[in-house]
Order: C-alpha cells, then structure tokens, then sequence
C-alpha cells in the first residue's frame, strides 16, 4: 500500500484525485455491505469514517490533506440540500389540513431538543462549539452540518451526534414508543423522524407505508423549523452561560 | 432519466445560485437552505415539473452519504475531547433522542389522534 502511495506521489497525481476515488470506494462497499445484509448498524457513514482514519493514522497522512482533497465531495454537500427541497414539496400536499398543529407539535420538540442538548452539554463538557453541534443532532445530516458551520459549532461533532442519534432511534425508537404506549404509526413515524432523521425514517419504512411517510414528514420539517429556530435560540442559550 | 438529468442539475443550481444571493444580501439561514426552499416553491406554483426531476432528486438523495465522510473524518482532530467526554457525549445525546421522541409521539397521539377518534 505505501508502495502504490509511492507511485502515486512519482506521477504526480494529485492527491485530490485519489482520495477523491478512495472515498467513494470506501463508501460504496459499505453501502453494498448494507444492501446485501440488511442490518441497520451496519451504517455506510459511520464505517467509512471509521476506516478511513485508521488508514490515515497508519500511513501517517495528515487529516488537512485528506480535508482538502475532498474538497470536492464536501461542495457537493450545497446541491444535496437543495435536492431536499422535492421531498418537502411532496409532503406540503400531505400535510394541509393539520399543518399547524404539527407545525406546533415539531416546534416544541425541536425548542425543547435544543434547550435540553446544549444546556446539558453546558454543564457538564462547557465547551460551545460541542454544545451547538449536540444541539442540531436530530435533523438531516446536510442541514445541519450547514447550520453548524455558521453557528460556529464542529461538523465533525455534528456529524457523529447525528448518526448515533439515527442510530439509537432506528434501533430502540419502536420499542421504546410501544413501550410508553405510543402505538399510532402517525405517531412513531413522527416521532422518529423528528429525532432520528433520515436513518431513522429508513428504517421504519419497512414497518408501513404510514410510518415512512409521516417519517420523512417530520424530518424535513423539524429540519426547515430548527434552520428557522436554532440561530436566535443559540444565540440566546449563549448568552445565559456567559 | 438521462434526458432530464442536465435539466434537473441546472434547476438545482440555479436554486443554490438564488439562494446565494438572497445569503448575502440577507444573511440568516445557509444560501443552500434558502436553495432548498426556492425548489420547493418554484414545484409548488408549478415553475417546475415535478416529474421531470424525481428521478434525479431520489438518486442524489439516495447517495449522498457520502458527502459526509470528509466532513466525519474530521473527528480525527478530537482525539482528546473524545477521551475524556466520550460517555458524557453519548449520554447525552441518548438522553436527548429519547426525550424527543417521547414529546413528540405522546404530544400527536394525545393532541390529534385522540381529539378526532372523539369526534368520530
């Protein structure tokens, strides 16, 4: 491997290029591996990441390098938000009638989700940047990795908060609603989309139909409200610590 | 698909291109998020044919986890934080989820459902 990395550097192949290919390699096998296996943790993100740093470390390539060699991908990040713009549309039609009590009810939650993550962040780690990135770990990855970078938060933090909090939902969400008697697939589709975005929505999809519609419902617009919320809220919450 | 792939890609950015405008003149959300919001107005009062986009919309949504892993990478720089706050970390978001999504299903259940299964 260091060989082929060798050969790479005499052809003076950009480093961009390669990483470029390397990551998507990476990313596509993982997502195969899901595909074929089913399983939920099995998640493409979080394995990738968790390969490519140990191969960074191991051939001692600095992570700025990395960074900026896939600069490219990370662009790629402002279209794919935009592209989130055809599922909202979809689910404005599905949402007339009720639209300001859910309205209401995903404000609340997404209110009290950021109060709730940032103030106990606060307390217990007192470091602002981890606070706004575990504040905005409910919504869909892109949003939130844009509202972090302007909220001054961490992207990476961000990152990792989102996928354990899709995670921990996918996985225990229907139980825990079933257990606390929340048992309306309207409900635990909300629910889980609200708080486990997209990896979350995924999986419930498989459930019922009704599940994945009002999950993808949630998400997007508990994403949309805290975009809205999160900046004065933030802003505010900070203010109180200092 | 192929036939509208260009088109779909061109109305795409040409929403992010508004919404950088609209980013720096007014500054608040993300210029990709005013994007967003520009394509889901521009379907809604039919500027745009839902159709002709769907297609590439569910592939770009469907891959784009990969976008996120330069991004994730960068957790490499928080060896420290991680060794000393890991747990606090994941408790913490633990604790979060789980309040949210106990908010947000009793809040439907008790607020929507029942109200109407009263009313019927």
């Amino acid at each position: 491997m260091s060989k082929l990395l060798d050969k790479v550097d005499m052809l003076a192949l950009t480093p961009s290029l390669f990483f470029i290919l390397a990551t998507i390699a990476v990313y596509q096998s993982f997502a195969y591996l899901q595909n074929k296996s089913r399983l939920i943790w099995l998640n493409p993100m979080l394995l990738s990441i968790a390969s490519i740093i140990p191969l960074l470390l191991y051939f001692k390539l600095p992570f700025e390098l990395y960074y900026h060699s896939t600069q490219f991908i990370n662009n790629l990040l402002e279209p794919a938000v935009v592209a989130l713009g055809f599922p909202l549309y979809q689910q404005l039609n599905s949402i007339k009638n009720q639209w300001e009590i859910l309205g209401l009810i995903l404000a609340l939650g997404v209110i009290l989700v950021i109060i709730l993550s940032f103030t106990l962040t606060m307390i217990f780690i007192a470091i602002p940047k981890i606070a706004v990135s575990l504040s905005l770990k409910s919504i869909t990855t892109p949003i939130a990795i844009a509202l972090s970078q302007q909220l001054n938060g961490d992207s990476s933090i961000t990152a990792f908060a989102i996928i354990l909090a899709g995670l921990f939902g996918a996985l225990l969400g229907p139980s825990w609603l079933n257990l606390i008697n929340v048992k309306s697939p309207k409900a635990q589709g909300l629910a889980i989309g609200a708080a486990s975005h997209a990896l979350g929505t995924a999986t419930i999809s498989k459930i019922s139909y009704e599940h994945g519609a009002y999950g993808s419902l949630a998400l997007i617009v508990s994403a949309v409200i805290t975009a809205l919320i999160c900046p004065f809220l933030i802003n505010i919450l900070s203010l109180w610590f200092w | 698909m192929l036939k509208n792939t260009l088109y779909s890609l061109f109305i795409i950015a040409l929403c992010l291109l508004l919404g950088k405008f609209i980013a720096a003149y007014l500054g608040g959300l993300p210029a990709s998020l005013y994007g967003m919001i520009i394509l889901t107005s521009a379907l809604h009062f039919k500027r745009v044919n839902p159709d002709k986009i769907s297609a590439t919309i569910s592939w770009i949504i469907n891959h784009m986890g990969v976008c996120f892993v330069p991004a994730g990478v960068g957790i490499i720089n928080h060896y420290q934080l991680i060794n000393e706050h890991g747990l606090t970390l994941v408790v913490i978001i633990f604790i979060s989820t789980f309040v949210l999504l106990s908010f947000v299903g009793l809040a439907y259940q008790h607020l929507v459902l029942n109200k109407h299964s009263s009313q019927s």
